[in-house]
C-alpha cells in the first residue's frame, strides 16, 4: 500500500476505525470465538449445559449466550465492529485511488521513462527517424501494444503511451464492499423472512407454516396440497430419492403442481418449500366382532382415535410393527369412553378376544398399510438476492484483484544527448513474469524496425 | 486382469512417494538430473491418476449410479492430490524452482497413502444420496478443493520460508542445502500469490456452498461446524493477506499464518469430520 502522509492532526477516533491493525485484530478474534460455537453444542436447554459442563460453564453459556453463539451480542457486535472497520477505511482510502485512478500518465518526464523496471533505449543515427519509419514504429507499437494516446513537446520529443487497467483499483472496493452487501443482505432477511416448517399428510391441506424459532403459526396467504409422497432405495439400502407432489391452491382453485425432490423445491409467492424429511403413518383395518352378533370393521389411522357410538368403544393405534414373525402387529387401545382402557397386541392371522362387562369382542387386523406424511421446510427470505449480488461483487472483485493489472507501456521519440532516441518503457502492478513476456516481444517487435540502430 | 481404477490409483501413491523422494534428494544433494526425474516421475503419476479418475467415473455408470467421482471422503482425497499436483506443477513451469517440489509433492503422496490405506477411508463406488444429487455438488467440491490445494502449496512455501530463514545466517552459500531455497523475498511474493489464488477458490467455494445448501435446505448459512470451520479457515487467510499491509509483520508471520491455515484447513476436512457432527457428516466414510 501507498503509503500516504500521515497528519497528526487526524481524527483519532477514524484513525482507529480505519486501520488495519484494527482489522488484523477483529480478523482474529472472530477466527478465535468462531470455534466456540463448533465445540460446544448450539441451541440445548440451560439444564443441558448444566448437566454436562458443571455450574460454572453453565453460567458462563448464560451470559454469554454460548447456546446461540453467532447471534450472542457479543459475537454481533465483533462483527458491526467489523463493518465500520471496513466502512471508515473503505471512505478513507477513496481520494487516494480517485488519485490513482485520475493520475495522468503522460504526465513524465522522459528521464522518468529511463528508471523503469523495464526499459530499452535505442541510438537512431540523425536523420535516419524518418516520416515512413516514424510510421512504421507507431503502427508496430499500436499492434503489439493496443491504441495509444499521444502528447507532443516531452522533453522536446513526443511520447506515446497505452495503459489499460486502470479501472482495476477498483476491484478491490467491490471485494471489501461486497462483505457489507452480504451482511445486509442477511439482515434484510432476518428482518423480513422467516423460516418454519409444515408436516402434511398425503391428501391433506393446508394454509399456514409452523416457525421454527417459536413455534407460531405463520399464514401463508394460500393453500398448499401434498398429493403424494414417495420414497426409493437403491439395492443398498440408502435412500435414492425423496419426493412430494405438492399443488398451490387459491380460494380451493388449484393454480400450479409440481413435484419436489431435495434438489429441486417448489417457490411461490416469494415462498420456497424444500423436501426436508417423511414418516411413513401406519393405518390399520380391525374387524371387531362381538359375542352379541355384531360385526364391524375399522380403519385406524396413527394419531387418532375411532369410535364406536353403540358399543360406547374407541379404538387408537398405539404402535405398528411391519413384520413380526412374518406378519404385521398392531397394538390396539380399547378405551369405553370415559378414559379407562385396555391395550393388546393384534397380529394378523390371529384373533385377540377382549371382556368387558359380560360382552366378549374378539379383534383381528385384516390389513395394514402406511401412508406417508411429508416433512417439508418453509422459507421467505427476500434477502437472498441481496446476499447472492454481494457473493457475485466478491468474485468479480476477487477476480480483477487478482488477474487485471494495471499495465503502462511508454514510447518517447526525441533528441537526447545530442542524438534522436528512442526509449520503450514498460510498468505493471502484478504479474509481472506474463508482462515482461509482453514487454520483450514488443521490444523484439520495435528492435526489428528500427534494425539495430 | 482388468485394470481398474482402484489399481491405478493405488499405482499413483507409489509414484508420487517416488517423485516426492526425488525431490528431496534433488534438493538436499542438489543433482539437477535428479530434479528433472522428479518432475518426469511426477507428471507420469499425474497422468496415471487422470486415467484412474476418468476410470472410476466410467466404473459409477456401470454399476448404474454414474456420478463423478467426488462424493465420498476417498474421493474427495485422491481429488485434493490431484490438484495440488496440477497447482504445484504450474508453480514449477512458471518459477522454474524444482525445490519446491520437496515441500509441496509430500502433501499430494500422504493424502493419496491415506486414502488408499487408512482402514477409515472406504473407497468403494456408492451411490448419491438424495442430498449429495445435485450438480452444485460438483462446483462446490471442485472449488473448495483448488482452494485447499494451493493452501497445501502455500504452507509447504512457509515451511521453506521458514527453513529458509532460520538457516540463512550460517549458510548463504547458494550450493548449500539451505543456499538452494529461493530468496526470502521470492518466497514471500509466490505464498502471497498462492494465497491470494487460494483465498478466491475458497470463496467461490463457501458460496457454492451456500448457494447448494439454499436449494437444498432453505439455508445458505446454518452455522453448522463444517461450515463454520470453513469460515474460520476464510478468517485466518484473510488475515495472512492483510497482515503485509502492517509494518513489522514481515514474511515470518505470513509463513505461520500459512502453516496455521492449513491446520485449519485439515480441520475443516477430517476433524470436523470425525469429532464433531454436522450436516456434512456423511462425508466421513
Ligand atoms: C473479510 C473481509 C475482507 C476481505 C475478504 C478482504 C480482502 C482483501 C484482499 C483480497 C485484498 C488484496 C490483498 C492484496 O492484493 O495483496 C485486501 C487489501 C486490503 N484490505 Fe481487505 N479484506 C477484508 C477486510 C478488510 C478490512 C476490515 C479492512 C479495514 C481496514 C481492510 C483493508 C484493506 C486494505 C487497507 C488493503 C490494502 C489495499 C491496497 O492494496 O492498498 N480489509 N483486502
Amino acid at each position: 500500500m501507498k503509503k500516504t502522509a500521515t497528519y497528526s492532526q487526524e481524527n483519532p477516533v477514524i484513525r482507529f476505525f480505519s486501520s488495519v491493525h484494527l482489522a488484523i485484530f477483529l480478523l482474529i478474534a472472530l477466527a478465535v470465538t468462531s470455534i466456540i460455537g463448533t465445540i460446544i453444542p448450539q441451541g440445548q436447554s440451560q439444564q443441558f449445559y448444566l448437566d454436562n459442563f458443571g455450574p460454572t460453564m453453565s453460567k458462563l453459556t448464560k451470559i454469554l449466550h454460548l447456546n446461540d453463539t453467532y447471534h450472542s451480542w457479543w459475537y454481533l457486535s465483533l462483527l458491526a465492529l467489523f463493518s465500520t472497520n471496513l466502512i471508515v477505511c473503505t471512505l478513507k482510502r477513496l481520494p487516494f485511488t480517485l488519485k490513482l485512478f485520475k493520475k495522468d500518465n503522460l504526465a513524465v518526464s522522459s528521464d522518468y521513462l529511463t528508471r523503469m523496471p523495464y526499459k530499452r533505449i535505442w541510438r537512431v543515427k540523425d536523420g535516419v527517424l524518418d516520416n515512413e519509419l516514424m510510421q512504421k514504429l507507431l503502427s508496430t507499437f499500436q499492434k503489439k501494444a493496443g491504441s495509444f494516446q499521444k502528447k507532443p513537446n516531452v522533453d522536446g520529443g513526443t511520447l506515446f503511451l497505452v495503459e489499460k487497467g486502470k479501472w482495476s483499483y477498483w476491484g478491490l472496493y467491490g471485494v471489501h464492499l461486497s462483505i457489507l452487501i452480504i451482511f445486509l443482505g442477511a439482515v434484510f432477511g432476518s428482518f423480513y423472512g422467516f423460516k418454519g416448517r409444515i408436516m402434511l399428510m398425503e391428501g391433506e391441506t393446508t394454509d399456514h407454516a409452523v416457525r421454527f424459532d417459536t413455534a407460531a403459526p405463520i399464514p401463508l396467504g394460500f393453500s398448499i396440497r401434498c398429493d403424494h409422497f414417495f420414497v426409493s432405495f437403491y439395492d443398498n439400502g440408502a435412500p435414492k430419492e425423496f419426493r412430494s407432489d405438492l399443488t398451490i391452491l387459491e380460494k380451493g382453485k388449484e393454480v400450479l403442481h409440481k413435484a419436489i425432490l431435495v434438489n429441486d423445491p417448489l417457490e411461490y409467492k416469494g415462498v420456497t418449500f424444500y423436501q426436508a424429511s417423511y414418516q411413513a403413518i401406519p393405518e390399520v383395518t380391525i374387524r371387531v366382532a362381538s359375542s352379541t352378533g355384531i360385526q364391524r370393521s375399522f380403519i385406524i389411522p396413527a394419531f387418532q382415535k375411532v369410535s364406536w357410538p353403540e358399543s360406547s368403544m374407541t379404538l387408537a393405534l398405539l404402535k405398528y410393527i411391519p413384520n413380526i414373525h412374518g406378519v404385521p402387529a398392531a397394538r390396539i387401545w380399547i378405551g369405553d369412553g370415559t378414559g379407562q382402557g385396555h391395550a393388546l397386541w393384534v397380529l394378523q392371522g390371529r384373533t385377540e378376544k377382549y371382556t368387558r362387562g359380560d360382552t366378549t369382542y374378539e379383534l383381528s387386523l385384516v390389513s395394514a398399510s402406511e401412508r406417508y406424511m411429508t416433512g417439508l421446510q418453509v422459507k421467505k427470505d427476500p434477502g437472498v438476492w441481496i446476499v447472492w449480488l454481494g457473493c457475485t461483487a466478491l468474485i468479480l472483485g476477487f477476480a480483477i484483484v487478482f488477474w487485471v493489472p494495471h499495465r503502462r507501456s511508454w514510447l518517447w521519440v526525441g533528441p537526447k544527448d545530442g542524438e534522436t532516441q528512442v526509449i520503450l518503457s514498460g510498468q505493471t502492478n502484478k504479474n509481472k513474469i506474463h508482462f515482461e513476456k509482453d514487454f520483450r516481444e514488443l521490444e523484439d517487435s520495435i528492435n526489428s524496425v528500427l534494425g539495430n540502430q | 486382469m482388468n485394470l481398474s481404477s482402484s489399481y491405478l490409483l493405488s499405482l499413483t501413491t507409489f509414484i508420487y512417494l517416488g517423485a516426492a523422494a526425488l525431490y528431496m534428494i534433488h534438493w538436499i544433494f542438489r543433482v539437477r538430473q535428479v530434479g528433472v526425474l522428479a518432475t518426469v516421475v511426477t507428471v507420469g503419476g499425474f497422468l496415471v491418476q487422470t486415467a484412474g479418475i476418468i476410470l472410476r467415473w466410467t466404473e459409477s455408470y456401470r454399476l448404474g449410479y454414474g456420478h463423478a467421482p467426488l462424493s465420498n471422503l476417498y474421493e474427495s482425497l485422491v481429488f485434493f492430490s490431484w490438484v495440488t499436483i496440477l497447482v504445484y506443477l504450474v508453480i514449477e513451469w512458471r518459477v522454474k524452482r524444482r525445490v519446491i517440489g520437496a515441500f509441496a509433492t509430500p502433501f499430494a503422496s500422504l493424502a493419496m497413502a491415506y486414502a488408499s490405506f487408512s482402514p477409515k477411508v472406504a473407497d468403494s463406488i456408492e451411490p448419491l444420496i438424495p442430498a449429495l444429487q445435485s450438480n452444485w455438488l460438483l462446483a462446490h467440491v471442485i472449488t473448495c478443493f483448488l482452494g485447499y490445494a494451493s493452501f497445501a502449496v502455500a504452507c509447504g512455501l512457509g515451511i521453506m520460508y521458514l527453513v529458509k530463514m532460520k538457516g540463512a545466517h550460517h549458510d548463504e552459500k547458494p550450493e548449500s542445502v539451505i543456499g538452494s531455497l529461493p530468496r526470502l523475498k521470492v518466497l514471500d511474493d509466490l505464498m502471497h500469490q498462492t494465497i491470494i489464488f487460494g483465498f478466491l477458490w475458497l470463496s467461490v467455494g463457501i458460496i457454492t456452498g451456500a448457494v447448494w445448501a439454499n436449494q437444498a435446505w432453505g439455508t445458505y448459512w446454518s452455522w453448522d461446524p463444517k461450515e463454520t470451520w470453513s469460515l474460520i479457515t476464510w478468517f485466518i487467510y484473510a488475515t495472512a493477506l492483510h497482515a503485509r499491509f502492517v509494518r513489522g509483520w514481515a514474511g515470518q508471520r505470513i509463513a505461520w499464518l500459512s502453516i496455521i491455515g492449513f491446520l485449519s484447513v485439515i480441520f475443516t476436512y477430517f476433524g470436523v469430520n470425525f469429532l464433531l457432527s454436522g450436516l456434512h457428516s456423511y462425508g466421513s466414510g
